[in-house]
């Protein structure tokens, strides 16, 4: 095993902007489907996440229908 | 042993369902690599194999890869206690960067010309210092240089 930290060479700092892109993107898509299955709205969710409703619907309504939560009209 | 059709097919099929089990709207190299060492009786796979890297040992280095790369932004996450999301079994991810740069090592590799197989795509899997796939293999310990050489080594002899 292999240390990959070392705070001053640009790869591994290059390397934390695509890691921490990836562990935004698998935050918000278990969290919006956390929030939905709790109840929330298309509407609170995108005004929490600073994104339109459409947005937020678009990138998220047909995985979470496949994932059987119900889910509010508005 | 399949055709090199069906060996593509297959691959492509399963680095497609790599990247959607990932949460990935594209399939880059590390769905890819996945892909080659989840495939059956292929020299590509045996020696990605030979090296320890089965299926699971690639999985555990990605996850030490990401935790590692976190860690440089000041950020410790434990990729097991992460929460998990459904994947969206619909999602058709496109080709990423990193598969087109791969795929175009492997086309570079010689003999030049020759089909497309799994051991071209393993070779220029491992034809780069960068990106995930490289510092996955970095974590594990494994010798990158010394198995790129293997490929081309298996390359020339006529593995496709």
């Amino acid at each position: 095993m292999t240390d990959l930290v070392d705070p001053e060479d640009p790869a591994a700092g290059l390397a934390a902007v695509v890691a921490l892109r990836r562990l935004a993107d698998r935050l918000e898509d278990s969290q919006v489907e956390r929030a939905m299955r709790a109840g929330w709205s298309w509407s609170e969710v995108a005004e929490v996440l600073g994104v339109t409703r459409q947005a937020v619907h678009k990138k998220h309504a047909r995985r979470l229908v496949a994932a059987g939560v119900a889910l509010r009209r508005r | 042993m399949p055709d090199h059709k069906d060996v593509r097919a297959i691959l492509v099929r399963a680095a497609r369902a790599e990247a959607r089990r990932d949460g990935s709207r594209t399939i880059e190299a590390e769905h890819v690599l996945l892909a080659v060492a989840a495939l059956e009786d292929s020299a590509a796979a045996r020696l990605l194999a030979d090296a320890g890297l089965t299926e699971d040992a690639i999985r555990a280095a990605l996850d030490r890869e990401w935790e590692q790369s976190l860690a440089v932004a000041g950020i410790a996450v434990r990729m097991g206690l992460l929460p998990e999301a459904t994947p969206d079994g619909d999602r058709d991810p496109q080709i990423g960067e990193s598969t087109k740069l791969l795929l175009r090592r492997g086309m570079d590799a010689s003999p030049k010309g020759a089909r497309f197989g799994s051991m071209r795509i393993l070779f220029g899997l491992l034809d780069s210092e960068r990106g995930r796939v490289a510092r996955a293999l970095q974590t594990a310990g494994v010798d990158r240089i010394a198995l790129r050489a293997k490929a081309a080594e298996a390359l020339a002899a006529g593995t496709r």
